[in-house]
């Protein structure tokens, strides 16, 4: 997975999506690449989090050796994407037009993704990075954002914007440059929502290649002792965690297990467990 | 009198169960009440007795008092261009192949929907109490400025200076300030479909006034209920839970408290206890662990939001009938949710 160049992260609210994407970045660093961290939807927090920053910024901040992140603001995203991408002089982009253009952009079908995917994309064509990871939309949007590029051919057939489709489908398309990582935790809903976002997939050729990661998922008890007192207790609660987790982790496709995390003290603790599971998976 | 208690937190802490939970504590203390659900679980559902929730309430069966409803944001939301546009403009808006994209795109849509149906259920004086569970895309503050920000993106300025001002038409002009906007959008676009875009917010625009109405009938009866936030002890979620006492709107209640599902045993916090089995031993201690790290959480929470604490207990399956469901709450710890209709 850590050979590709472009990594986007996506899963069902709440089950560690940010997490993962953050352990990617910082296992790729480790091994010596230079990597972007990008959160793709919303303010950043929960990625800049994990990366132990309080903020991120729409311009690259370097976390640790080897790791830049940020957060794309899609008003400043258009402003750039229009500049740089559509190549219209910048006093074409005085603000009046921008934020009338930015309504209709959150009105038209596929052109906020556009103008993130663009953006995203951008960065790994630029070839500055060796990796570019997305923590990206929830899978309930992810087919709107890695589907952008084709509805937007489909709509325009003129204009830039149907040039930047034709580029962005060939890097997303390509199995040896791009993956979609898909987080899933052993319960209900986020089990279900994956299989649903999987067969989605299957008919909307999007993406290159794509692997599952469960989350949190709890060591099985070897011993068969019942114990006594408060050790009872949590063995029971343990074993009971264990057997439900089995029926969810049972029904995900070919998946790689990462760790529940006992007493993890903060976001970025947590990313750097997921970060030592992820190499030990490795190796 | 209907009063109103909205559930709100972010994505997986279990807002759906705790809805049902209240949901049949509060019918079986004799209140007549509706839950209204998003997208609930199978099992839940079948653990309250109602395999397909309609968007109208159905009673709960076994449960006399109980009703449940399910909102579908993307149907109330054609209920909602409907309710509040000419017949043949709605028929125009909600045929638009622009429509469902936009509907799905308005940060606050979803989120406006939900409210404006709960207003809805809340204005009809049927039930004592309607319990809301708030649509995962936007468990926090969202939903509180979700009708404020319909009005300012429906009757919005932005669309007045595009347009001229001038009140929609079938056809219409840019006015000539937004021209700049369109030659950009005609250049990124390709020519066309930034007129249809506007055409489309211009049809939109005729809801304003019925927005409008109802944004403000929906601020009223946000503004007087209780609310809840739901969290687990996990990074994201709660820092949904902190935005919402950080941020909190105007509008909103102080929330009467966080429940914190999830919760382990607080006798396992400092659990030395050592058991013959070495393993069982490591398993409590990390458990311990886990739960040291949980208490002390909650402690910082309610220290410095100063506000009441709710813990449910880890629950290893999910609730598979009405009593189970109960129980969660009739078993949980710290502040008692029964406060809420006494």
């Amino acid at each position: 997975m850590l050979e590709k160049r472009f990594i986007v992260v996506s899963g069902k609210g709440g089950v560690g999506k940010s997490a993962v994407a953050a352990a990617i970045a910082k296992s790729a660093a480790r091994a010596g690449r230079n990597t972007l961290a990008l959160s793709m939807v919303g303010n950043g927090m929960g990625l800049g989090a994990h990366l132990g920053l309080t903020a991120l910024d729409f311009k690259p901040q370097p976390t640790e050796p080897n790791l830049h992140a940020l957060s794309i603001e899609r008003s400043k995203a258009l402003v750039e994407y229009i500049q740089i991408q559509v190549g219209l002089p910048s006093y074409a982009t005085f603000t009046p037009a921008i934020r009338a253009f930015d309504v209709l952009a959150s009105t038209a079908p596929a052109i906020r993704e556009i103008v993130t995917m663009g953006k995203v994309l951008w960065e790994v064509k630029t070839g500055h990075w060796d990796l570019v990871v997305a923590d990206g939309p929830p899978t309930g949007q992810i087919g709107s954002f890695l589907g952008a590029a084709t509805t937007m051919a489909n709509i325009v057939s003129s204009g830039r914007v149907a040039d930047q489709s034709k580029w962005m489908r060939e890097i997303q398309m390509d199995t040896a440059l791009t993956e979609l990582v898909l987080v899933s935790v052993p319960e209900e809903l986020p089990t279900s929502e994956t299989i649903e976002t999987l067969e989605w997939l299957d008919t909307h050729p999007v993406v290159g290649s794509r692997s599952i990661f469960a989350n949190r998922v709890l060591p099985l008890l070897e011993t068969d002792a019942v114990g006594s007192g408060v050790a009872a207790d949590a063995a029971s609660l343990h074993r009971s965690l264990t057997t439900e987790q089995a029926i969810w982790l049972e029904r995900l496709p070919t998946h790689l297990d990462l760790p529940f995390l006992f007493g993890a003290e903060s976001a970025s603790a947590v990313a750097d467990r997921l970060a030592d599971a992820m190499a030990a998976l490795v190796s | 009198m209907t009063a109103a208690i909205l559930v709100t937190g972010g994505g997986g802490v279990g807002k759906t169960t705790v809805s049902a939970a209240i949901g049949v504590a509060a019918a079986r203390r004799g209140l007549e009440t509706l839950v209204l659900t998003v997208d609930p679980a199978r099992r839940l559902a079948n653990a309250l007795g109602i395999a397909e929730l309609g968007a109208d309430p159905s009673k709960v069966r076994e449960e006399p008092l109980l009703w449940a409803a399910m909102l579908d944001a993307s149907s109330s939301w054609e209920a909602i261009a409907r309710r509040h546009a000419d017949p043949a403009v709605a028929e125009r808006l909600v045929t638009n192949d622009l429509f469902e994209a936009a509907t799905g795109q308005f940060p606050a849509s979803q989120s406006y929907a939900a409210a404006e149906e709960a207003t809805r259920f809340v204005k009809q004086g049927r039930w004592d109490l309607v319990v809301v569970d708030t649509p995962p895309s936007a468990g926090g503050i969202e939903f509180f400025t979700a009708p404020a920000n319909m009005t300012d993106l429906i009757g919005g300025r932005l669309l007045r200076w595009l347009t001229g001002g001038k009140l929609p038409g079938r056809r219409f002009f840019f006015d000539r300030a937004a021209r700049p906007a369109i030659r950009i959008a005609d250049a990124v676009l390709g020519a066309g479909l930034f007129e249809r875009v506007a055409q489309f917010l211009m049809d939109l625009r005729t809801t304003y006034d019925g927005i409008a109405a109802s944004s403000a009938e929906i601020d009223r009866t946000l503004s007087t209920a209780q609310t809840l936030v739901v969290t687990t002890a996990d990074p994201t979620p709660m820092r949904e839970a902190i935005r919402f006492f950080r941020d909190l709107p105007p509008n909103a209640q102080h929330p009467t408290s966080v429940i914190f599902n999830r919760s382990l045993p607080v006798s396992w916090v400092d659990a030395t206890a050592q058991d013959d089995d070495g393993e069982l031993t490591e398993n409590l201690l990390r458990w311990s662990t886990e739960s040291a790290r949980q208490q002390r959480l909650r402690r910082q929470f309610s220290e410095r939001y100063s506000t009441e604490v709710t813990t449910m207990d880890w629950q290893p399956t999910a609730p598979t009938d009405l009593d189970s469901l109960e129980s969660l709450l009739t078993t949980a710890g710290g502040y008692s949710l029964e406060n809420l209709w006494s």
